[in-house]
């Protein structure tokens, strides 16, 4: 049968956000592909050399509608390390909380976008309806449901009140409660079985060719972590399981969001029980002392990288940012060779696509 | 030998494949060698094969104000530990071997360096662009002009 390009996107129906792919098909299968990004790039590695530390704080959080939080977090460890400043150890939970809120979100934002894609509208309703919750305890707290403010260099900009950390107790036992749910309902749906399982396999050994990290690396059984491999603070004094599937396929990887979603919702609980009293943040030079430094963290899709280098000034002379979506795309033209038609938005959808973060 | 042993990987480096490396302590958190730009793909061959560093986080490429007739390239690993390769290029003359032979991960990390700093990848059929428009005409956007060297 002839080999057949079509060319999708760059605005498309399967994401919200703007990707151009060429997918080879030949009948009803997919010879191989390739994308194009750049749609949403913004320049934002050079707009930062012209922005001060302090500006560049809210220039970052501005790369990803998602996952805001972490982005600003490791640039701040980055900015702190080259200071040398002590940052209350508060302030550093403080940050660790928002970030699990913000994997609890983005996994459940994506088993929405799974399930609507294998046609489980319900799941999809039920999921954002309960993402909610975790953004409203975001927005209790920092006033913004996808911007949140929440870092500045040396700590952070707000304390919990005691309100606050009772209605955050309430609503992280109830959201966990749904989570559960959820993960009963999606293991015991044959629908989603049947769509997923088995379905565009990746092997270890890809993963490691590919360099793909995060979720999609833990569910073909590749162990890492960067918040126990190079822990920033406080997942050092943090105790927490990493969930990894050795099946590597569509439903493992929707099965270990959902149960990351939960391990992140027992982390939340147990950083509210051993937050330390004190201050949240500490005044920091405007001036960054001349030097370089790496900073990895565990966003919600994985390894988030940060190069960072001063040359005395208030300005970055060089910030470098890998975000984890990147490292997942370059694995996709592989990932859809072989597959059915019917299943590409399985597989697309089944890396937790950021194209916003690719582009940066 | 663990890869955290840089003396020790740099004199393995200096027998095995005949490459003068050199320890560059700069990067904080970091472990990095610094490397002649012609011995790359040798390098990454003895990291990817006989130290098992698969892992690349990304490329970075940087030209620094106080030497502007070079870009800086720093491939940067994980292997239980933050481990870099750093090597330089002329902006002259700006040529690196391709790595993306060896570790197919790195196709988009030297697209965006070729489209945002001009390097030419030797050994790769094409580095079509990753980020920029496609009738970008206006020369690779992180070069810094006479303007911008002083």
């Amino acid at each position: 049968m002839n080999k057949i390009s079509i060319p999708i996107g760059p605005q498309h129906p399967l994401l919200k956000e703007p990707l151009s792919m060429q997918i080879d098909i030949s009948g009803e299968k997919v010879l191989g592909g390739s994308l194009r990004l750049g749609y949403v790039h913004r320049g934002i590695e050079r707009l930062a050399e012209q922005r001060t530390y302090v500006q560049n704080v809210h220039l970052i959080e501005r790369i990803c509608g998602i996952c805001s939080h972490i982005h600003t977090t490791t640039f701040c460890h980055a900015v702190e390390r080259l200071l040398e400043i002590d940052v209350p150890q508060r302030a550093y939970y403080i940050r660790a909380m928002m970030c699990e809120l913000e994997r609890v979100h983005s996994h459940l934002l994506w088993l929405g976008i799974i399930a609507k894609h294998v046609g489980l509208d319900t799941i999809f309703m039920h999921t954002w309806h309960d993402r909610e919750l975790a953004l409203d305890i975001m927005e209790e707290l920092s006033g913004g449901r996808v911007s949140h403010a929440t870092n500045q260099i040396g700590g952070v900009r707000f304390d919990l009140t005691d309100h606050q950390e009772a209605m955050i107790r309430t609503t992280i036992t109830d959201l966990s409660l749904r989570v559960n749910n959820l993960l009963d309902v999606i293991k015991n749906e044959p629908a989603l079985q049947a769509r997923t399982r088995g379905v565009a396999k990746v092997s270890p050994e890809m993963i490691h060719q590919y360099c793909v990290v995060g979720p999609v690396a833990r569910a073909s059984g590749v162990d890492v972590d960067f918040r126990r491999d190079d822990p920033l603070p406080p997942y050092d004094q943090l105790d927490f399981n990493v969930i990894t599937h050795n099946d590597g396929d569509a439903w493992a990887r929707t099965v270990i969001r959902a149960e990351e979603a939960r391990e992140s919702l027992i982390l939340c609980e147990r950083i509210l029980n051993e937050m330390p009293d004190g201050p949240v943040h500490v005044r920091a030079p405007r001036r960054v002392p001349e030097g370089e430094v790496v900073i990895r963290s565990e966003a919600p899709r994985g390894e988030l990288f940060y190069y960072l280098r001063s040359d005395g000034s208030d300005k970055p002379a060089r910030l470098k940012i890998r975000t984890p979506t990147l490292a997942a795309l370059s694995l996709l033209p592989k990932q859809l060779s072989s597959i059915q038609v019917a299943d590409i938005p399985v597989v697309m959808a089944g890396i937790d696509l950021c194209i916003a973060c690719a582009d940066r | 030998m663990k890869i955290n042993n840089l003396d020790a990987l740099r004199k393995s480096m200096a027998d095995s494949l005949k490459v003068d490396c050199e320890v560059y302590r700069g990067i904080d958190g970091d472990q990095t060698l610094r490397i002649p730009s012609a011995e790359l793909k040798r390098v990454v061959s003895f990291l990817v094969d006989q130290m098992d560093c698969r892992h690349l986080s990304t490329i970075t490429a940087q030209q620094r104000v106080e030497d502007p007739d070079q870009i800086e390239v720093i491939y940067h690993f994980w292997h239980g530990i933050s481990f870099s390769i750093m090597t330089m290029v002329s902006e002259e003359l700006p040529r690196l071997p391709e790595i993306v032979s060896i570790l197919p991960g790195a196709d988009f990390y030297e697209r965006e360096v070729a489209e945002m700093f001009g390097i030419e990848f030797v050994g790769r059929e094409e580095t079509p662009p990753l980020l920029l428009p496609d009738d970008w005409d206006q020369g690779p956007p992180f070069i810094r002009n006479e303007d911008h060297r002083e």
